[in-house]
């Protein structure tokens, strides 16, 4: 059966409106959100009623996570003094417009949600803050879906879509303590697993300024990530008549693959 | 011999064993520098003199560099210095009185000095971390999988970890191996091939167990404090 994944709406609505509107064009019921409903965008109070209308399965992103518990994050979330002032500004701006239910709304949403073998996470399992690039050291990618106990891991949060396999590893040890003065060697052959990144819906960087997510079929694990075009222009007015940093909608308008984001990818946020 | 580290943990206020060690390495060649890898504190005794000691090293003394470790990331959380947070993973695993008694072994004067040590050091390509670096509560052993050793040294970028909540002493050596990985996007696919890289993971032992490292022959020796034993019988290339 196939079931879709989004992440990263990030108050946009006619991105959410239209990916919402490709997967139901395509018959498909189940559908799992990543998280990060809000920020950056214009419409953070439609984006989240959409959602619970549609009563879709939601984790809590970072945005969602520092709208309820306060900016408290360490020092990676930003890569630059001016994007850490956009960032403040955006948040505070959310914080004002989002009504109470809301808020409690993103307040009740779980870190994690796991069906069977499937783990649906926004960053990763250790937390919403750090980042699984496509191109991470692989052991430590593996580490992170491994110690989750999950055979998949969904995530989000780097607004990239991919997927990536981990096969065929091992790890060769040599054991020496205080009690054996000879060596013990042993190899350990590590499982197969999987990480699919669905991307952005509402603030996409992977080159394009179409909203992405991912289709996959839990029959034969075959993930498809999906393009789906929208009204880009209609999103980055509503950032200007907000009085949100014009930037936003400069960057929502290119699909900037050099969009901020945390420089060193294996940082965990220390909260 | 370039340097030769001494590596201490687990004191736990035990002055007695803390000079033992002293009075070892003041007959062993060559030791350039000790690192005391916390839990000076713990409940069973009065940890104020070993603190005082720690602060003010007698003379012929080998000054230690200390970090924190879990007892005092317990005290010093119980004592309202990490925010709201309280001694809660040891209220769950030992209970109500242990955390009274930790409170009672340390004198109020001390915390500030407690709460300005480090969480760990980097030195040359080596971390010096009490548990690791994911969480100073993070117990690595020989038997913790190497997938999770690997993924405690890349996070430093270091070739070794030098490790003490276990309280045990092992030298595991990452030696070989690989991982192949896939990656699809939308501008299709390419494939990758990584490979182990030769790292270590040391156990450096507590209380009288420590540990001697020959940095420059990149050689472990686990020591007793008190014993007899000839490093060179100990030593783990």
């Amino acid at each position: 059966m196939n079931h879709a994944i989004i992440s990263c709406l990030h108050a946009n609505l006619p991105a959410a409106e239209a990916v919402l509107n490709d997967i139901d064009r395509q018959g498909i019921d189940t559908i799992t959100c990543l998280g990060d409903l809000v920020g950056y965008g214009p419409q953070p109070n439609e984006v989240v009623e959409l959602i619970r209308k549609r009563d879709i399965a939601t984790c809590q992103g970072c945005w969602d996570e520092d709208i309820i518990d306060g900016l408290n994050a360490c020092e990676c979330s930003y890569p630059s003094q001016l994007a850490e002032r956009r960032g403040h500004l955006a948040h505070q701006w959310t914080d004002d417009q989002l009504t109470d239910e809301n808020k409690s709304f993103l307040a009740s949403l779980p870190t994690s949600l796991r069906r069977d073998r499937l783990l649906f996470v926004h960053g990763s399992p250790n937390s919403q803050h750090e980042y699984l690039l496509p191109d991470m050291d692989a052991f430590a990618a593996l580490e992170r879906v491994e110690t989750a106990g999950a055979d998949i891991l969904f995530c989000g949060h780097t607004h990239q879509p991919y997927v990536r396999e981990l096969r065929d590893g091992s790890i060769r040890v040599r054991l020496q303590n205080a009690d054996h003065d000879c060596d013990q060697g042993e190899e350990l052959t590590l499982p197969m697993r999987k990480i699919v990144n669905a991307g952005s819906v509402g603030e996409p960087r992977h080159g394009s300024t179409n909203a992405t997510y991912v289709i996959h079929n839990d029959a034969t694990d075959e993930v498809e990530i999906k393009e789906v075009p929208y009204d880009v222009g209609q999103t980055c007015q509503a950032i200007v008549e907000a009085g949100l940093p014009k930037v936003f909608a400069w960057r929502l308008s290119h699909g900037f693959e050099f969009a901020e984001q945390a420089e060193d990818a294996s940082h965990v946020c220390e909260r | 011999m370039i340097e030769r580290w001494a590596l201490v943990s687990g004191l736990r206020g035990d002055l007695e064993t803390y000079d033992l060690i002293q009075r070892d390495l003041k007959k062993t060649r060559g030791v350039t520098s000790l690192f005391v890898l916390g839990d000076l504190v713990g409940p069973e005794r009065n940890c104020d003199a070993l603190l005082d000691r720690l602060k003010n090293p007698h003379r012929g003394d080998l000054k230690p560099d200390c970090i924190y470790g879990w007892w005092e990331e317990q005290l010093l959380a119980e004592r309202g210095f990490r925010g709201e947070r309280k001694a809660d993973a040891l209220r769950l695993s030992q209970g109500e009185d242990v955390v009274n008694a930790l409170l009672n072994t340390v004198n109020p004067s001390n915390l500030n000095w407690l709460a300005s040590l480090q969480f760990g050091f980097i030195e040359l390509d080596c971390a010096l971390i009490h548990g690791s670096s994911s969480d100073v509560g993070d117990n690595l052993t020989s038997e913790t999988s190497p997938l999770i050793l690997l993924d405690r040294l890349t996070r430093l970028n270091v070739n070794r970890l030098f490790t003490a909540r276990s309280t045990k002493q092992f030298h595991l050596e990452l030696t070989g191996g690989g991982i192949n990985s896939q990656v699809k996007d939308l501008n299709g696919k390419r494939e990758q091939q990584q490979e182990v890289p030769k790292r270590s993971v040391i156990g450096i032992g507590a209380g009288l167990n420590y540990t001697l490292y020959d940095v420059g022959s990149d050689k472990t020796h686990f020591l007793t404090a008190g014993s007899k034993t000839n490093p060179k019988r100990k030593g783990f290339a």
